[in-house]
Formats: C-alpha cells, structure tokens, sequence
C-alpha cells in the first residue's frame, strides 16, 4: 500500500480493515501486507484519498 | 519490562479518560495509555455538544474549553431554503456550547490524573494477550517496548477500534457505517447569526451533511461527513465544492484542515468480553444520526470505569459483572438510538428536490408552539413517505 505524504493518521482506514492489519502511529501508518486481502475498504474511506494500492506486490 | 495494574485504559480522548477517571474514584489502580505526544491534538471533531450532556455527567463548564454558546439552529437546503430552529424550544443532540476539544481533552485527562490515575503519553498499544486471568498489552514508548499486565483492559481507541478486535469482540465498521469527515477550522466566516450551529443537507455531502459550527468572533468550525459507498468523490473534494459555494464562506480563510471517520452504524453487539471492555467511539457509541459522540462516548466511560473499579474493589471480575457496563449504558440510552437510526435512514432516502419542498413547508412554521407530535404531522403531509419511516416510532 502507498500511504501518501498527505494521509493524517486519522485511522479512518484501520477501523474499516476486515483484517485488523492497518497500525496507525502517530505519524505513520504500517501495513501488514502478508495479511491484507485487497479488498480496498481502507483505499475507499480515506477523506482525504491518501493511500493508494501499491500494484507492484 | 513488565508494569502491573488493575486497569489499563488504551486512548486518552473524552471516553477513555472519563473511564480513567471513574476507575480511579472507585479504588482502582488506573494507567492511561494514549499515543499522542499531545492529547487532543488533532483534534478529530466539530467540537458541539449539548449543555444538558455535560451536565449529566458531572462537568461544570469552563471558559477554557468553552470557545461559544449556541442558541439557535438553522437547517438550509440544497436551494438555500432556511428553517430556523431555536434551541429552548425544540430539544437538539450536540447543541449548547462548541469547546475547544485540543484544550477539553486535555483537561480530562487532567481530571483523570488528579483521580489518581497514572497517564503515558506518546505510548502506542501494539497488541493483547490473555494470560491466566489478566490481560498482557504490548506497548512501545520513545523506543522502548514493554508490557502492562492488567486485570481489566478498557479500549477507549477511537473509530480504529483495534482492542476489541484483540481482544475477539466484532468491531470493524463497514464503509457504509462509517461516515468520512473532513473540516477545516477558518477565519473570515460570515453567517447570519454567531450563536447558531448550521446545517446544510443533500447531494453536496452524499450519505451526511455539511456544518457551520460557530467559535466566536468570526471563527467556525467548517466541514462535512459523506459515506464512502454513496460517493466516488473523496470527502475533501466535496469540502472544497461546499466551501466555495457556500455564501458563509466566501471571503473564509483555513487555519487548521482535520480528518476523521464517525462509525454511525448505531453501538457494536458486545462491548465486553473477559477482562476487556470498550467503550467510545470504539464501540460506536455515536449518534448515527449526528455523528456527535462526545457525550455518549463519555457516558459509556463514566459507566465503565465505575463498574471496572467496584468489580476490582470486590475482586469479582467475571465477564457477568463487566457486562453491567453495557447493561446501564444500553438503559441510559433508551431506544432514542433506534429513533436516530431510523431518522438517518429517512434523511438519506429524500432528493434534492423533497428537502427542497420540506424545507419550503417548514420555513414559515412557529417551532415556539410546535411539540415533536405536531412536527410529525406536518412532515407527513409534505412527505408522505415519512409516515412510512418515522410514523412509529413518534
Ligand atoms: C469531523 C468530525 C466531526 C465531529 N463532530 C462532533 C461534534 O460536533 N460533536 C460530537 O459530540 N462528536 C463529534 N464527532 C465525534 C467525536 O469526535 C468522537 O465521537 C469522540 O472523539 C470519541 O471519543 P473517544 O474518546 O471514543 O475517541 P477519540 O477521541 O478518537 O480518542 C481515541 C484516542 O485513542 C488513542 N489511540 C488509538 N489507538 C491507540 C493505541 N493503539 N495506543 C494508544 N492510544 C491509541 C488516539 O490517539 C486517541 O487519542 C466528530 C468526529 C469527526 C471525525
Ligand atoms: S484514512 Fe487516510 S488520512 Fe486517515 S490514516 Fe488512513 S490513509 Fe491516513
Ligand atoms: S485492502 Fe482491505 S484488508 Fe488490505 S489493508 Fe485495506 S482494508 Fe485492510
């Protein structure tokens, strides 16, 4: 997942993940990609659309 | 490193700290847990909450946190048909006072603090584990891990809700539960009247609405919530739209951008499980129909932290005496949630065009001699089908 430079750890994202693999810092939002199963909620709900499906994994 | 306790709350915003608070009242040992190196900031909030609200639970205003006190409520349409709504007369969620969250977060914490509760800021939960009959948190602090060990967990972790899910309680909000929000707090802002909280309904914000939220001077809180499944647009672009069509705003300058979700699916199934409680945003305690959960969250805190710290001063921490919490917040509550998720459900189901001519029926109205009966009834006739929504339920 790209997290772009304008995402504001709001953790909008992580409260919508099925798989509870979004962990929200206070500044930086770490992914567990091995887990993830692309189903883009995160990508969808994000007010500001700061992440972005890396389509190189 | 290991730290024992017999509570540890996770989240220092208004329900996480209000059940610090309770807990430490009622004799336990507290830790607050929050992984802001500031609480409060970001703020995540427009900031309105109901004077009745506040005090209900113990909190005398103060002029520290206080930026406004709000008098009148003006709802407008897509085409700008206004209906004005007076505060005294007809009873309105999240309308009294616009705080200073940065400022009344803190202050709760503080309180929570001066309770006897023990806080650790810039310190990020990262995982639970059950361990006999206490609960072992992984924390990370300033580059240092450790553990808590506790005997109750209360997860006061905003809309992420991720101790709960820890913790094998079902706490994921779906898209179409979660509203996006995103404000900017600006200077310059002209409205009709500074003491009203404005509203403004339809397309422009797709599953929500768009608000005005006065601070004083000529400082409001500007922004809107859309849910993500009625919309491809992202809510910071119907931001933009809003705030350059709207007359209030023309001229207005943005100090502050904030962002957020508002879980307003009404309150998750089960708020307790062995050892661990949630409470907040974190178990949709909000107002589906406002999205305000200052207030309810900080109930489900109050609630929670004082039967966390009566079940620890009794030594009976069973599952049975934890769910006494969710039992006494569901009661407090009543059924008015049900009525909320209704009203929503309604609101979202009208065009353009039907508020439009709702608005036009209600703009002349007396609302001074107008009880929610009578409101009903006028609704029904310029909107038939909110006999078929709302009819019961009034
Ligand atoms: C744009 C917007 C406008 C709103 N307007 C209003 C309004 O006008 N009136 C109203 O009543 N409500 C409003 N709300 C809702 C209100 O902000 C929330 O209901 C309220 O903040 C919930 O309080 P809480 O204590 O449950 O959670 P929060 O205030 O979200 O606090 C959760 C805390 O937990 C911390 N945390 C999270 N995860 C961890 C972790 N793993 N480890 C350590 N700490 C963690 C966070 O840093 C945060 O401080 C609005 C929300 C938004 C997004
Ligand atoms: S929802 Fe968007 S802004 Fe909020 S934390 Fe996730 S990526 Fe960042
Ligand atoms: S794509 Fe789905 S599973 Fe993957 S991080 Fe986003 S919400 Fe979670």
């Amino acid at each position: 997942m790209i997290v772009n430079e304008w995402c504001m750890y709001c953790g909008e994202c992580a409260g919508v993940c099925p798989q509870c693999v979004i962990e929200v810092c206070e500044t930086g939002l770490k992914f567990d990609e091995q887990t993830c199963e692309d189903c883009k909620f995160c990508v969808m709900v994000c007010p500001v659309g700061a992440l972005e499906k890396d389509e190189q994994k | 490193m290991m730290i024992e306790t017999d509570v540890l709350v996770v989240g220092a915003g208004p329900a996480g700290s209000t059940a610090a608070k309770h807990a430490a009242f009622n004799g336990a040992d507290v830790i607050l847990i929050d992984k802001k190196s500031e609480i409060g900031a970001p703020k995540r909030c427009a900031e309105g909450v109901s004077k009745e609200g506040l005090k209900k639970l113990g909190i005398k205003p103060k002029s520290r946190w206080v930026t406004h006190e709000i008098e009148n409520v003006r709802l407008v349409s897509p085409n700008g048909t206004v209906v004005w709504l007076n505060q005294d007369k007809v009873k309105l969620p999240e309308a009294g006072y616009v705080l200073e969250r940065k400022v009344f977060d803190k202050h709760m914490a503080m309180d929570a603090a001066r309770a006897g509760a023990k806080i650790k800021i810039k310190t990020l939960a990262k995982g639970l584990k059950k361990e006999g009959d206490q609960i072992i948190v992984n924390a990370e602090s300033m580059g240092e891990s450790f553990d808590i060990r506790a005997k109750i967990v209360i997860g006061a972790d905003g809309p992420e809700s991720r101790v709960g899910r820890w913790a094998g309680l079902n706490t994921v909000f779906m898209p179409k539960h979660m509203e996006s929000g995103v404000q900017f707090e600006m200077v310059r802002v002209e409205l009709e009247d500074k003491n009203s909280l404005e509203f403004y309904f339809g397309s422009l914000a797709p599953g929500g609405y768009a608000w005005i939220f006065p601070k004083g001077d000529d400082i409001a809180n500007v922004g809107l919530g859309v849910l993500p499944t009625k919309t491809k647009k992202s809510a910071y672009q119907h931001l933009l739209e809003f705030v350059k069509s709207c007359p209030a705003t023309k001229n207005a300058q943005a100090v502050e951008i904030n962002v957020g979700g508002v879980p307003v699916g009404g309150p998750v199934r089960n708020m307790v499980t062995d050892n661990v409680m949630i409470v907040g945003d974190a178990a949709g305690q909000v107002n589906p129909l406002t999205g305000g959960g200052i207030i309810s969250g900080m109930t489900g805190g109050l609630f929670a932290g004082e039967v966390s710290g009566a079940a620890i001063s009794d030594n009976e921490i069973t599952k049975d005496r934890l769910a006494e919490y969710e039992k006494r917040w569901h009661e407090d509550r009543g059924d008015s949630f049900k009525k909320y998720l209704k009203a929503k459900d309604y609101l979202l189901s009208l065009s353009d065009e039907e508020l439009d001519s709702i608005a036009l029926a209600f703009k002349e109205t007396e609302f001074e001699n107008i009880n929610t009966g009578e409101l009903i009834k006028n609704l029904i006739k310029v909107s038939p089908k909110a006999l078929l929504k709302l009819g019961k339920l009034f």
